[in-house]
């Protein structure tokens, strides 16, 4: 059984000229790490706010677990938990009362509540402020309660809207950590990133999508490979022309300026003329950053990098 | 760690109490300068009354604090919720839970609850000591309790269709106005022209002013029943309006 399926999901909201999501379909299964990507309005926080019950869909269905997500909420609710995009802390209370208010408020056991607030707070290295006023912490702390306040639960499946924007990369590994934890225990994690290296990292499949369309669906491994299989990406600093460069592989072009997707024979030859003319170069695996842009234009670059 | 495969039930109490324990209970400890702000307009209405009538129109400054304290802690519910809706996204993290909307709505409004208790048991004593009943009391909390529903029920459906925190706390203060300073709250139904009586009398805050006028020994301007009927009407219907057409899960 899947955790997640969406099946012709359409969103069209009131003020909106086209829809936020346009006829989705996708299917997760369960156990795993699921990673939404797009743009900024590609129709990400729509379909994770419709498929947690936050929101109705114009037309098409989302189930969790089984569960219709607009005819059963209730049932669908008790076994969800999620992190909003942009939440904030409760003035005036502590990290250790977040967390406590989170599974306390879904019927929780005090002394069952206390060993999983104790245990997340340890987990995202909160100890020396658990006790203190939320509001008077880093932007980057106050982050790690609101998500703390999710992954703390027991909820099957957890949605995560951006769960590591404005974290260090430090505390961004602690949370993926919780992340990786919670699939071992079984649970689905479904979020959403502009960190490509998040998401190749942390996922076991990821989808992108793109003005509310499934444009690519499957294992970072795969997604990488549907970018005309080009294996490595080269970047030259100048002396070749677009059209020259178009006999190396697959141009795109990146912040003015011009990056090659190509395979391994494709990479050398483009480097070796390179050097040969006395330009920079540099050569890497293709990464899914690359694949980001390939796939939704070089405009998304500066997104993808946020 | 296998998963645990229990489905939580909520327990509705234990949801409602951890609601108002964290929402209410823990603010007032750690911040009781909230509660002057609860205190600060009724109090000051009930003492310019008496220092202008020379302590005669005291009962009427208590009853007008009785209401004016209810309605706001009711609004106020408003207040809160639209910021925990749009500035904290607290209640999407409710919405996406087993907590149910009128749990919610009732651990909100009994964690302001918290903060008007201080002036309602002033002012209950007040009562007391101008020879108020037992009975007398407890039929006043019965109002002050009708009241609150009916407020904090306003209070909450505007919340839902508020843009922002800012208009929500402007749009509760303004209905906070209509109902409970300009109807006769702090004054008799009497002293108002006839051709408004009958607008003012459906007005719960006119009936629960009313009934706490007559609770202090001042008579009932209104009917007992009426007064009662409206309560009830009121927050019946306001109740039910906003359990139907609120905006829990977003259109």
């Amino acid at each position: 059984m899947f955790a997640l399926q969406a099946e012709g999901l359409t969103k069209r909201y009131a003020h909106g000229k086209s829809p936020a999501l346009d006829g989705l379909t996708l299917n997760v299964s369960g156990g795993q790490i699921f990673t939404l990507l797009g743009r900024n309005g590609a129709g990400k926080t729509t379909f994770l706010r419709i498929a947690s019950t936050q929101l109705m869909p114009t037309s098409g269905s989302v189930f969790v677990l089984g569960l219709d997500c607009v005819k059963e909420p209730r049932r669908v609710r008790e076994r969800i938990a999620v992190t909003p995009q942009d939440a904030e802390t409760i003035y005036p209370l502590t990290a250790r009362d977040h967390i406590m208010l989170s599974l306390r408020m879904r019927g929780m056991e005090k002394g069952e509540a206390m060993r999983r607030t104790r245990a997340a707070i340890e987990a995202l290295e909160l100890n020396d402020v658990a006790d203190i006023n939320a509001e008077w912490l880093s932007g980057g702390m106050k982050q790690r309660v609101i998500v703390a306040m999710s992954i703390a639960t027991q909820a099957e499946v957890v949605f995560l809207d951006e769960p590591s924007i404005g974290l260090d990369p430090v505390n961004r590994r602690r949370v993926w950590d919780q992340l990786a934890l919670m699939r071992k225990e079984g649970r689905t994690v479904v979020l959403t990133t502009h960190y490509m290296d998040e998401a190749e990292i942390l996922s076991d499949t990821l989808a992108v999508v793109d003005k509310g369309r499934l444009v690519v669906q499957g294992t970072p491994q795969s997604v990488k490979g549907s970018s005309g299989g080009s294996s490595m990406r080269v970047e030259v600093g100048g002396g070749f022309s677009a059209d020259e460069l178009k006999s190396y592989g697959k141009v795109v072009a990146v912040a003015g300026k011009n990056r090659v997707l190509t395979d391994t024979e494709g990479a050398r030859n483009l480097s070796d003329a390179a050097l040969a003319r006395g330009t920079g170069v540099s050569i890497g695996p293709v990464t899914l950053d690359d694949v980001f842009v390939d796939i939704l234009g070089g405009a998304a670059e500066g997104e993808a990098d946020a | 760690m296998a998963l645990q495969k229990v489905r939580l039930m909520p327990n509705r109490i234990r949801s409602l109490w951890a609601i108002m324990y964290y929402l209410g209970f823990i603010p007032v400890l750690r911040n009781p300068l909230f509660i002057p702000f609860v205190f600060s307009s009724p109090f000051t209405l009930l003492f310019i009354l008496f220092v202008a009538t020379g302590g005669t129109a005291l009962p009427f400054g208590i009853a007008g604090a009785l209401t004016m304290v209810t309605t706001e802690l009711g609004l106020f519910v408003g207040t809160d919720l639209a910021s925990y809706k749009i500035q904290n996204k607290f209640q999407d993290i409710v919405v996406a839970s087993p907590v149910s909307p009128l749990t919610y709505m009732f651990g909100v409004a009994l964690s302001e609850l918290l903060f008007g208790a201080p002036p309602l048991i002033v002012l209950f004593a007040l009562m007391a000591g101008r020879g108020a009943s037992v009975v007398t009391i407890l039929a006043a909390l019965g109002v002050v309790g009708l009241l609150w529903v009916t407020t904090t029920s306003i209070g909450f459906f505007f919340s839902a269709y508020s843009p922002s925190t800012q208009n929500a706390f402007i749009i509760n203060g303004f209905i906070a106005t209509l109902l409970s300073v300009l109807p006769p709250v702090y004054y008799s139904v009497s002293l108002l022209p006839a051709v408004a009586v009958p607008f003012a009398e459906v007005l719960p805050t006119t009936a629960a002013a009313s009934l706490f006028q007559g609770a202090l020994g001042l008579g009932y301007s209104i009917p007992p029943l009426f007064s009662f009927a409206v309560l009830l009407m009121a927050a019946a219907l306001l109740l039910a309006l906003v359990s139907f057409r609120m905006k829990w899960r977003e259109p």
